[in-house]
C-alpha cells in the first residue's frame, strides 16, 4: 500500500511538472493520459529526437567546438527558465534532455520528471545543477569549458541566479549533495 | 461521413464522431440528452479543435468507467466532463455540451464488443445536415477555446493548441 501511494504521488508530480513546463513555454512532451491504476503516463513521442548526450558525443567526434558552446548556452538558458518557474527537475543528465528535429535548431525538450518537485529554494536549484554537472563531467570528457558556458548563460538568464550559483559553489565544496535524489 | 476511431488502450472499443450543421432542434436534443434518452454525447463543436481532443476525453471516460471511478453518472456525461480543464461538472456541461440555440452539434458514440451501435437511430433524431468531420475546423471558435483552456502566450510558441488542450484535460485531476 505504501508502494502504491509513493508510485501514485510520483506519477502525479510528474504530470504536474509536465503541465507546469508547458504553461511556461518550456518544451516537454505533451501528456495524453494519466493512468492512476498502473501509475503510467502516456506521453507525446518526440519523433526522431536525439538525446543531448548523443549529440554532444557526435559534435565532439567531429571537433565542432562552436556548436558545443552554443548548445551549452541553450542548455543554460533552458535550465534558468525552468528554475525561474521554481521547477526542480531532480534528475538532470544529458540523456534527459532531447533535441527535436531539425537538430540544428537546438530546440531542447526536457523529459523524465519522475523525481521533480516545486521549490523556490536556491539550495534545491543549486543541487539540481550540481547533479547535472556531475553527470556531465563524468559522461563527457573535457567539457569543463562547455559547462562553464552553460552556467554563465544560466546566470545571465535567470533573475534569481545569484544565490543559486553561490549554493552550487558551496555544494561542490561539500563534495556531496545534501538532498537525496536518484 | 461518420468517422470511427478505435481506442488503442481498449481493444474492441470504438469511438464514432458525427457532425451536424444547420441544426434546428438543438433544444429538443439537449432535453433528450439530459433525460438520457439519446445514446451519445452531444458536444458543442465550437469548443473542439481536433477529433483527437474527443478521443482523449473518450479514452479517459472509458478508463474511469471500467474502474468505476467516473465523476459523473454516465459514460457520455463523463466524456463531456473530461473535455473540461477544470473539475466543475455543471460548468463542463454548460461550456462543452450543446445549448438550445446552437446550430451545430457534434455527437460522440462509444461502442465496445458487447454493444453494437445504431448510428442511424441517433442521426435520425437530429433535424439538421450531417457533414464531414473535415468541416470541424470551420466551426471551431479558437478565441473561445483559448480563453476556456487559459492558454498562455508562451505556450503557443512551443506547441499546437491541441497539445495544450490535451495536457490540461489529462492532468486536471492532480491540479
Amino acid at each position: 500500500a505504501l508502494e502504491e501511494r509513493l508510485s501514485r504521488r510520483r506519477t502525479a508530480q510528474e504530470a504536474r511538472s509536465l503541465l507546469r513546463c508547458r504553461r511556461a513555454g518550456i518544451l516537454a512532451p505533451a501528456v495524453y493520459f494519466v493512468d492512476y491504476v498502473t501509475n503510467s503516463i502516456y506521453l507525446e513521442d518526440i519523433v526522431d529526437s536525439v538525446t543531448v548526450q548523443d549529440h554532444i558525443n557526435s559534435l565532439q567526434q567531429s571537433g565542432d567546438d562552436t556548436s558545443l558552446l552554443t548548445l551549452a548556452e541553450k542548455m543554460g538558458e533552458l535550465l534558468a527558465r525552468m528554475h525561474d518557474e521554481d521547477l526542480i527537475h531532480g534528475d538532470l543528465t544529458t540523456s534527459n534532455i532531447l533535441l527535436r528535429p531539425p537538430t540544428e535548431k537546438l530546440d531542447l525538450v526536457l523529459i523524465d520528471f519522475g523525481l521533480s518537485f516545486v521549490s523556490g529554494l536556491p539550495e534545491d536549484k543549486g543541487v539540481d545543477l550540481y547533479v547535472l554537472e556531475k553527470a556531465f563531467l563524468s559522461i563527457h570528457p573535457d567539457t569543463e569549458t562547455m559547462f562553464k558556458a552553460l552556467l554563465k548563460t544560466y546566470a545571465a538568464t535567470s533573475k534569481k541566479s545569484g544565490p543559486v550559483i553561490k549554493r552550487l559553489d558551496e555544494v561542490r565544496l561539500r563534495g556531496r549533495k545534501r538532498s537525496m535524489i536518484g | 461521413m461518420a468517422v470511427r476511431h478505435p481506442l488503442e488502450l481498449f481493444p474492441g472499443c470504438t469511438v464514432t464522431l458525427l457532425l451536424f450543421n444547420c441544426v434546428k432542434n438543438a433544444a429538443a436534443l439537449r432535453k433528450r440528452a439530459m433525460e438520457g434518452s439519446i445514446e451519445g454525447a452531444l458536444i458543442n463543436p465550437a469548443m473542439i479543435v481536433d477529433p483527437f481532443q474527443i478521443l482523449v476525453a473518450a479514452n479517459k471516460a472509458v478508463h474511469l468507467h471500467k474502474i468505476g471511478k467516473m465523476k459523473t453518472r454516465t459514460l457520455y456525461a463523463e466524456i463531456i466532463f473530461s473535455l473540461s480543464p477544470n473539475n466543475n461538472i455543471s460548468d463542463a456541461f454548460k461550456k462543452f455540451g450543446i445549448s438550445d440555440n446552437d446550430t451545430a452539434v457534434l455527437i460522440v458514440l462509444v461502442a465496445d464488443r458487447e454493444k453494437t451501435l445504431n448510428v442511424e437511430d441517433v442521426a435520425s433524431q437530429v433535424e439538421g445536415q450531417q457533414v464531414s468531420l473535415d468541416e470541424l475546423p470551420q466551426l471551431t471558435d479558437t478565441a473561445k477555446v483559448k480563453k476556456m483552456y487559459k492558454i498562455t502566450p508562451q505556450e503557443e510558441k512551443i506547441g499546437t493548441l491541441l497539445d495544450s488542450i490535451v495536457c490540461r484535460m489529462s492532468t486536471k485531476d492532480v491540479l
